[in-house]
């Protein structure tokens, strides 16, 4: 298995080089640019826009902006004798915006040393603010998949169980609407409906959930344990959850229903088993086993965040971050955002390969 | 009986007493509470007044740091501290200014001090301008280099020099009126606990965590994605009351329009801060609000290129001369700008884009501008006089087909030119879209033909400077206090083909001229300063490079258990160290 997951890991790096490549390109082909979209205003200058150009590096030549992100600039424009000012430079000029005066020498390490940059909207440290948005991102994102998860899977044995019936019927109209909803819409309807209709109909002064946020809006002490602020992550939780009660569910019915078509279901009816215990011990157990190729990309894949969900419900997310950086145009945001979810989805599925594998022993590593 | 009496009128007594004292005693401490106001944006990107540019930033910082220079709220003009009552607190009392009006002294106040009883010098201010230089040279990663002067310019600072511990002087590099703008970006940092060395400012930790301040509020703490809290600072030296009211203010982060309007109405937001138009009539009918309006500082309009769109040119040459940039077909005639201002009914546009709650602008400058002219009526919607003037100009219908062709009379158009342009706008802007789609259906009745069309925002920037659009709807957005110099919108300087914001091409000598001498106005009194921008107004409502449109108008709201709200345009929170928050009951 060591080998296998060497070998799948390995196999990874020249599609996470083409993942960054084509992401590089697509963001930078996009119209407008960064520049513009920071400086537009009544009263700036074309003399502030050239000097923030020059200063983020955006006019040179695309090559030499994705090695810079990738490797850094420390090794294209540095100070050799040590007096503050830089005097080499390598791919690029000394004095980029023509004042006669050298830019200051390279201080970026590029991704693979682990350095993401520098938001060109925030001024801060691109990992530490993805930092500070993943315990939120997987909180919401892990709730939601517990719901679905728990609620999805046996409504979906039981309606493969039950098939046909008033349940089954029931379920299948669920799963069409849940999937069929806005998000936005839904969130929405909720946040009214329990953060001033229902509060007015029964005479309360608060609403009954908070309309939105992770923690409560206190002065001071911080986002207290999950424990006590639970109450916040039921809304958000239950709109995201919708989309994976009715995949799940519609997903589990027809791997059961395919499972209840074998002979060793037959073979176990035959022989006498209660139904119930052919269906769940039996059944239930075999149809699970293609949901683990959904678990491991579903698992990595909190780590996208929900950008509508979060919006509507101001979760602080990662999903919400990338959208907010992709309209911005903040290329060191969306380029760790894209990173970090390509290597989460690359590692989502080479997990999801070996849990397939360890459940079902029909299949070995090769 | 008289026994009773005389206890009833005691009792009485007592409780008239006990009435009367009631307010003296609410004045002997802060009554507290806490101001929870929804940010639309981002998180704040820095608390540092060195770093911020944007909205959010600014919100805080404007709590937390001290401003150089007084502002009176009542009309959004810079003025000395002495002897202006409603001017704002800040560390500079007066200033002088030498013959040639190019060096400023500047007079700062003795008694401030920084959180940590140090005192406020003029150290703090000679840091944050050698900040902004090493800005330009690209070591600190800050707005304030735009106001160091850049070589062969007439704006901007050339240098801050401490005279002494409370007095510096700052030399600029002509005596323009807008100097005092660009001092005022010099907001006091406490250098003592700032690095040395410059190029450590961009990630210092005082910047998401201030720790030395000075003002109304010290800083709490920073939930990232969620919320910025602050205390109030009770050694505020220019508190009205002699304390701060509140126990505090925090800025949670509520990204969707419609969810903030929700929050504030059901009482989880006790301010909010322009909302949405769409919903203002569900705040207004709100018992629970205290409504606050005004002619805002956002604008819109639609823009004219006046140039050749197919041939872009900077507007002057490398020694100022300026080149010839063609004509549009279309646009170049002013006789044909001043006919489709006249065709375009904007008060039915406001009914229906901003709900009504939109102020027409009659020229450049917004309505609740220092210098706005309120003599100049709006250009009247008058669709007969239109069609009048672009048969004039050289426009019929001689094919009877609904669109007018050129005729050999037009100006720039080969004859048998059909009139029919494009208008862009950015999609996702319900109130632009709203805009581009009457503004074509308005057009249409006079026989022009629009091709409107929605694209992303960015795209549209792109195509904006490059200059080889038709005509595109936009906004700006003023700053406070408001500056009336059109320097950057107006003149051909700015004319730069990718970069500049006279995207139109505008150059009118007149004009141009006017804005100088509005810059140079000796004493610079702002009365007198006026006169030239009322000329300036009169000039673009005849010129027209945008057809001037409305600005949208802005809207506080407050819970009614705020006490203390009383904005003016553009201040909501000029005296927040008043405010409290009356607890339910």
């Amino acid at each position: 298995m060591v080998k296998y997951t060497l070998r799948r890991l390995l196999q990874g790096i020249p599609t996470f080089f083409g993942i960054t490549i084509l992401s590089y390109l697509l963001m930078t082909a996009a119209p407008g640019g960064p520049v513009a979209a920071l400086t537009f205003g009544p009263n700036v200058s074309p003399q502030d826009r050239q000097q923030l150009a020059a200063r983020l590096g955006v006019n040179d030549p695309l090559p030499i902006q994705y090695l810079r992100w990738l490797l850094g600039d420390d090794w294209m424009r540095w100070d050799s004798d040590g007096d503050g000012i830089a005097d080499s430079s390598f791919l690029i000029p000394l004095d980029a915006d023509g004042d006669g005066e050298p830019e200051p020498p390279g201080v970026r390490q590029g991704v693979l040393r682990g350095d993401f940059g520098r938001s060109f909207f925030y001024r801060r440290d691109v990992a530490s603010m993805i930092g500070e948005r993943v315990a939120a991102t997987m909180e919401l994102g892990a709730s939601a998949l517990l719901l679905g998860l728990s609620v999805g899977v046996p409504i979906g044995i039981v309606a493969a169980v039950t098939r046909g019936s008033r349940f089954d019927t029931a379920t299948r109209v669920m799963a069409v609407m849940f999937q069929a909803i806005p998000v936005f819409w839904l969130g929405l309807l909720l946040i009214m409906l329990f953060g001033s209709a229902l509060p007015r109909a029964l005479g309360l002064d608060s609403p009954i959930l908070p309309m939105g946020g992770r923690c409560p809006p206190v002065l001071i002490g911080g986002c207290p344990p999950i424990y006590g602020r639970i109450e916040y992550l039921i809304l958000p939780t239950f709109v995201l959850a919708t989309g994976a009660i009715a995949i799940y569910s519609r997903y589990i019915r027809a791997s059961m229903l395919d499972v209840m078509s074998q002979d060793y279901m037959r073979t176990a009816h035959s022989k006498g088993l209660k139904g119930r215990s052919v269906w769940f011990r039996h059944g239930a157990r075999n149809a699970l086993i293609p949901l683990a190729t959904f678990l491991g990309p579903a698992i990595t894949g909190l780590l996208g965040g929900a950008a509508i969900t979060e919006t509507i419900f101001s979760w602080p997310g990662l999903g919400r971050f990338a959208v907010e950086a992709v309209r911005a145009q903040d290329f060191p945001i969306v380029m760790a955002v894209v990173i970090i979810t390509a290597i989460a989805t690359l590692l989502g599925y080479i997990l999801s390969d070996i849990l397939y594998a360890l459940i079902d022993p029909r299949i070995r590593f090769d | 009986m008289k026994i009773s009496t005389k206890f009833l009128l005691s009792g009485v007594l007592v409780v008239v007493l006990a009435l009367m004292a009631a307010p003296l005693a609410a004045q002997d401490g802060p009554e507290g509470g806490v101001i929870i106001e929804g940010n639309l944006g981002g998180d704040p990107a820095t608390f540092s007044p060195i770093i911020a540019s944007d909205t959010a930033s600014s919100r805080i910082t404007e709590f937390l740091f001290p401003d150089l220079l007084s502002v009176d709220p009542s009309q959004a003009i810079i003025v000395p501290r002495e002897g202006n009552p409603l001017a704002s607190s800040a560390v500079v009392d007066s200033w002088d200014i030498n013959e040639d009006g190019t060096v400023y002294t500047f007079n700062m106040r003795q008694d401030m001090v920084w959180s940590d009883g140090t005192p406020i010098t003029s150290a703090d201010v000679v840091y944050v301008w050698d900040a902004a230089v090493a800005g330009q040279e690209g070591i600190v990663d800050t707005p304030l280099s735009f106001i160091v002067a850049a070589p062969g310019e007439e704006t901007g600072i050339l240098d801050v020099q401490a005279v002494d511990d409370f007095t510096f002087e700052v030399t600029f590099a002509s005596s323009a009126c807008d100097a005092l703008f660009d001092a005022a970006s010099l907001e006091p940092v406490p250098s003592h606990i700032y690095p040395e060395d410059l190029s450590l400012i961009n990630d210092f930790e005082e910047n998401l965590n201030p720790t030395v301040t000075a003002n109304v509020f010290s800083f709490g703490e920073f939930r990232p994605g969620e919320q910025v809290s602050l205390l109030a600072d009770q050694n505020y030296i220019d508190a009205d009351l002699g304390f701060v009211n509140l126990d505090g203010y925090i800025y949670r982060n509520v990204p969707d329009l419609n969810v903030i309007v929700e929050q504030y109405l059901a009482g989880e937001l006790s301010v909010v801060d322009n909302p949405n138009v769409a919903r203002r009539a569900d705040i207004r009918a709100d018992e629970g609000s205290q409504v606050y309006s005004y002619p805002g500082d956002r604008w819109d309009y639609l823009a004219f290129n006046l140039a050749d769109p197919t041939n872009p040119q900077n507007g002057l040459d490398a020694d100022g001369n300026a080149i010839d940039q063609g004509n549009h077909p279309l646009f170049g005639d002013v006789r044909v700008r001043q006919a489709i201002a006249r065709a375009i009914n904007v008060d039915a546009i406001i009914d229906a884009a901003v709900f009504g709650e939109g102020s027409r602008m009659t020229a450049h400058l917004i309505p609740a501008s220092w210098a706005y002219h309120t003599e100049l009526p709006p250009i009247a919607f008058d669709p007969e006089m239109a069609a009048e003037m672009l048969a004039e100009a050289g426009w019929a219908d001689a094919d009877g087909n609904g669109v007018l062709e050129a005729t050999e009379d037009a100006l720039y158009a080969d004859a048998g030119t059909e009139f029919v342009f494009t208008l862009y706008t950015n999609e996702g802007n319900t109130r632009r879209t709203a805009m581009g789609t009457l503004v074509q259906d308005q057009l249409s009745q006079v026989g022009i033909q629009v091709d409107f069309q929605t694209i992303d925002f960015n795209t549209l920037l792109d195509i904006m400077d490059s200059q080889t659009f038709d005509t595109l709807i936009l906004g700006w957005r003023n700053g406070y206090p408001d500056r009336p110099d059109s320097t950057q919108l107006f003149t051909p300087a700015s004319d730069v083909v990718g970069s500049g914001s006279n995207f139109t091409s505008f150059n009118n000598a007149e004009f141009t001229s006017l804005n100088e001498q509005a810059q140079f106005v000796p004493g610079c009194d702002p009365a007198e300063r006026a006169e030239f921008y009322f000329q300036m107004q009169e000039i673009m409502q005849e010129e027209l490079p945008y057809v001037w449109m409305f600005a949208q108008d802005g809207m506080y709201a407050a819970r009614t258990e705020v006490n203390g709200f009383d904005p003016f345009p553009a201040q909501l929170y000029w005296n927040i160290d008043t405010w409290s928050v009356r607890s339910a009951e």
